[in-house]
């Protein structure tokens, strides 16, 4: 069913060099001829045609494969283990437990608490307690089968607050908080006392699943020198390393990681293959044969990371006319059994200090106070997924907006307006935003784009037999561009041959996001080469630069800076030896298209491989490297005070649903969606995340949830855990401004992943609006906005 | 206990030996080495193991490789023509900007071959309705629709 007033879809671009907010913006914009254009994605060929390969595509001759035997109770002492039946099966070549294992006996991405295998305990149905190895992989399952484990359960937690109580069982030694941290900004006691509405209210959010196509897998590989080769999907190759190494007990320059094209990965395979790295690496060194651990999509669900559930209690206060002035949080944060992505990276990093850094949300506020606990659970690990943390208090703060309009008799649209930031602007932490705000440009387009006056009046119902209800919600947001730890930079080398063909190094990898394309795009502007010149080399900690994950949406700009640095490095000898060919200064030498020119006489020119070629004649460098890290971030451990994050991206989005108030049935009808992104390096691309964001917040609105009971999860295949469909995905219009970014790439900012932040809170706001149904437990099903609806004692009668 | 089936494999014929318990998915992949058909799910929800038999779209991943005797099976490395050159589906794919992680890519294109043989000229619902088989977590569904419309008009004399 589509909208009658269904407009064409339009994507607007708008550069803005001035607004009536800002000062014009001092970066200058010559027009580009790679970067900032919507080309095919290099990959596009392989992907259409079926010959990309993953990693499940590559040849499996040679290979043993693994298995992990895992617990079925959520909290349990191993009392004994016997696998002796299991080793006698023929095709077994190894069982594992961990008195086997000669490194450390742990691993994660910032805290190495979980174990390779389990030695003393138990902490999540799906925690390692042996692993196999055997030549088929209908003989490991056999094995598993046969291993007989011995175990006492313990008490489990599944709720974090119970996890604070006093005489709750200990999941971990040092106790079940992870981390408490706490924001303190102004006076919120006398800000609640000024203010002339208060509204208190709780959302609760659960587990999701990043539900990527392709199930994980990784393939070890010892080398004859002793080293090991871990080759997989991988979000992260150099943290895989940093934990695969001390796992074989070897130094990192022994171990060697390589990227292959990922199936999604969402922030999931930011951590599972450092589980699956290390599981397949123990199993290798310990046969001297290549292992390959393949998961079925039950235990990706089963074992891997998901979104931290939360429970956020909101209290908020405001002035009649909707000025925004204290803001209270507290953030009970399941963290699950083991610390994954959870806890704190100094001074920024970590997916629960990001939630309470962006918990009250892009207004201005003078008083706030956040005290944030991060708890482990007897259930699957919190880790990071598309968001980080970002959209669970999204939720609860827009949520909260509308719940606050509402009470003042304002629209969403004017108590948005009144509180949002603009240039200038104090955060929460005290960060003052004194560049590339765009979020005001944001909220203004996308209403005119919506319509939102028009829509907004046209709420109610639709059908003669009164029983759909049609409503308009908003939602808006930012996310950083930037990981806010203190060692966040990246490495990229550029090397020009003497044909004019580069190759292009970044650890930065392939999920679908397109970097493959925007690196290489970012490289051939640089230099003034075709796209089609620069070659990126699969990442290889063997041989890429240290470049950090790519997460965080900050790939773009951060890699896209070292590139442009490391473009430069070579640029300095062509630059030289150009100016002599040419006879001009070499300030006067300008490159594009293949072309080296005079730029005040552009037809004195020469080939770029001509002058790549005089420079390797004459023994002059034509390797560059780039290394650039974002001003250093800061955040005091006591307030929470301080400039976390170097810059932000912004967006508004607004959504109109339609409710059967009878069975809570939601359709969404039309969807704009606006961006402050700095530049669109690929807008075609951008305009990709844009669509597949939405989709996965409206998922998180509507159907989502790992359903959870005694830690045993109930839907770990697709049949029961519901993704959205292209029956469930509207048409989504996307609008894109650039407010240029001072340190990025052209002015670039992230984009990977604020899309899905505030898709959610638009849609939960337009239900709320559509039929009087708040729901603040998620998912809005079906079954949730019908009770939704009866709790608010019905539809309204418009 | 296996057993000899015949059948047509991207236009030539072949004969493999196969067990009752053999899956269409596995035969393909692992005996053929043609791995542009996934698994995702193993359990008929995501399509990305969609293949045409006899011109119709089928979860490999369900389909018993004794079922297909006689048959005539079609895997996205079959759609190319034997010069090489893209099938109109694939282009329009590529320059619709339809796929990004690409894992569902093969799906979506199966079945969108599929749909164009049995109504060449779909409406946006027809098209989101033939694809509801296929799982995309990347997209969003809009460029897919898109690139279904392009092939579509492509195809129109």
């Amino acid at each position: 069913m589509s909208d009658k007033y269904d407009d064409k879809r339009k994507m607007q671009v708008l550069v803005k060099e001035r607004t009536d907010f800002l000062p014009f913006i001092r970066f200058k914009e010559a027009e580009l001829a790679v970067a900032g254009q919507s080309v095919n994605r290099t990959d596009d060929p392989l992907k259409v045609t079926g010959k990309l390969r993953f990693g499940a595509d590559y040849s499996q001759e040679g290979f043993l494969h693994g298995k992990i035997l895992r617990s079925p109770h959520p909290h349990a002492i191993i009392k004994s283990i016997d696998t002796t039946k299991a080793e006698e099966v023929e095709g077994v070549v190894a069982v594992l437990t961990a008195k086997d294992l000669i490194g450390r006996n742990g691993f994660g991405a910032i805290i190495p608490d979980q174990p390779v295998i389990c030695s003393d305990k138990v902490r999540f149905v799906g925690d390692g307690v042996a692993l196999v190895a055997a030549e088929t992989e209908q003989i490991a399952h056999k094995a598993l089968a046969l291993i007989e484990v011995d175990y006492e359960p313990l008490p489990a937690i599944f709720d974090p607050r119970d996890s604070l109580k006093e005489d709750a069982p200990k999941i971990h030694e040092k106790g079940n908080l992870l981390s408490y941290d706490k924001l303190r900004k102004g006076d919120v006691d006398s800000g609640f006392e000024q203010a002339d509405v208060i509204l208190e209210r709780t959302y609760e959010v659960p587990f999701l699943e990043h539900a990527y196509m392709e199930p994980d897998m990784a393939m070890a590989i010892p080398e004859p020198d002793g080293t090991m080769l871990v080759e997989g999907p991988m979000q992260a190759p150099f943290t895989v390393r940093r934990n695969v190494a001390p796992v074989l007990g070897l130094p990192i320059n022994r171990v060697r990681c390589r990227q292959i094209h990922m199936g999604g990965g969402f922030g999931g395979k930011e951590d599972s293959p450092i589980d699956l790295g290390c599981r397949a690496a123990v199993l290798a060194q310990h046969t001297g044969r290549p292992v390959r651990l393949a998961l079925e999509r039950e235990e990706v669900t089963i074992q891997t990371a998901k979104r931290h559930p939360m429970i956020m209690e909101v209290k908020i206060g405001a002035m009649k006319d909707g000025t925004l002035v204290a803001f209270q949080g507290v953030i009970y944060d399941e963290q699950g059994a083991y610390a994954s992505l959870g806890p704190k990276i100094p001074p920024a990093g970590g997916s629960h200090i990001h939630s309470m850094v962006m918990m009250a949300g892009p207004y201005v506020i003078p008083n706030v106070k956040v005290d944030a606990y991060l708890c482990y659970t007897n259930h699957p690990y919190g880790g990071a997924m598309r968001g980080f943390g970002a959209p669970q208090v999204h939720i609860a703060h827009e949520q909260m907006m509308d719940e606050l309009a509402s009470e003042l008799g304002i629209s969403p649209l004017e108590i948005r307006r009144k509180n949002a930031f603009r240039l200038g602007s104090q955060t929460a932490t005290g960060q003052v935003l004194d560049q590339s705000v765009g979020l005001r440009e944001t909220l203004e387009a996308c209403a005119k784009a919506f319509d939102w006056d028009r829509r907004s009046r046209e709420t109610g119902y639709i059908d003669r037999e009164r029983s759909k209800r049609r409503g308009v919600g908003i939602g808006m947001g930012w996310y950083r561009t930037s990981i806010g730890t203190s060692g966040d930079a990246c490495g990229a080398n550029v090397y020009v041959h003497e044909d004019g063909s580069v190759l292009l190094y970044t650890g930065i990898t392939e999920m679908g996001q397109g970097a493959f394309t925007v690196l290489p795009q970012i490289c051939a502007e640089e230099l003034g080469v075709r796209l089609e010149d620069v070659r990126l080399v699969q990442p290889d900690t063997d041989l890429v630069p240290e470049s950090g994950p790519t997460v965080g949406s900050r790939s773009t700009t951060l890699m896209g800076n070292a590139i442009i640095q490391a473009a430069r490095q070579v640029k300095e000898s062509l630059v030289e030896a150009a100016a002599k060919m040419l006879g001009v200064a070499t300030e006067q030498v300008e490159f594009r298209n293949r072309k080296v020119f005079d730029r005040d006489n552009p037809t004195s020119s020469v080939e770029f491989k001509q002058v790549a070629s005089r420079c390797m004649a004459a023994g002059k460098r034509l390797v560059g490297q780039g290394w650039w890290a974002p001003p250093t971030p800061s955040l005091d451990p006591e307030t929470g005070q301080g400039n976390p994050y170097f810059v932000y991206t912004y967006s508004t989005h607004m959504a109109q649903v339609a409710v059967d108030t009878e069975t809570g049935e939601v359709e969404v009808e039309y969807y704009v969606a606006a961006f402050d992104v700095g530049k669109a390096i690929n807008p075609r691309a951008l305009e990709g995340q844009i669509e597949g964001g939405v989709a996965m917040g409206l998922g998180y609105a509507l159907m989502e949830k790992v359903v959870i009971r005694e830690g045993v999860i109930q839907n770990t295949n697709l049949q029961n855990y519901l993704i959205p469909t292209a029956l469930d995905v509207p048409d989504i219009n996307p609008i894109i401004l650039e407010v240029a970014n001072e340190l990025g790439p052209y002015g670039a900012k992230g984009i990977g992943e604020m899309p899905n932040i505030p898709a959610t809170p638009a849609i939960l706001n337009a239900i709320c609006n559509a039929c009087g149904g708040r729901v603040r437990s998620l998912p809005a099903d079906p079954e949730n906005v019908f009770w939704a609806i009866k709790e608010a004692g019905g539809p309204p009668n418009k | 206990m296996s057993r000899d089936i015949s059948f047509t494999l991207n236009g030539q014929v072949v004969i493999v030996a196969v067990d009752p318990s053999t899956l269409l998915i596995d035969l393909l992949r692992d005996s053929f080495g043609l791995t542009g058909t996934k698994a995702g799910c193993r359990e008929g929800e995501c399509g990305a193991c969609t293949v045409l038999v006899d011109g119709k779209a089928y979860n490999s991943c369900l389909m018993p490789a004794m079922k297909v005797q006689g048959r005539e099976v079609t895997t996205i490395e079959g759609l190319q023509k034997p010069d090489g050159s893209l099938h109109p589906i694939q282009e329009a794919f590529m320059n619709a900007g339809a796929a990004q992680c690409g894992f569902c890519t093969p799906g979506m294109i199966m079945n969108t071959a599929a749909l164009l043989r049995s109504n060449p000229n779909p409406d946006e619902h027809e098209i989101r309705k033939a694809l509801s088989g296929v799982l995309c977590r990347c997209t969003g569904y809009r460029k897919i629709v898109e690139a279904v419309q392009i092939a579509a008009a492509a195809k129109q004399p």
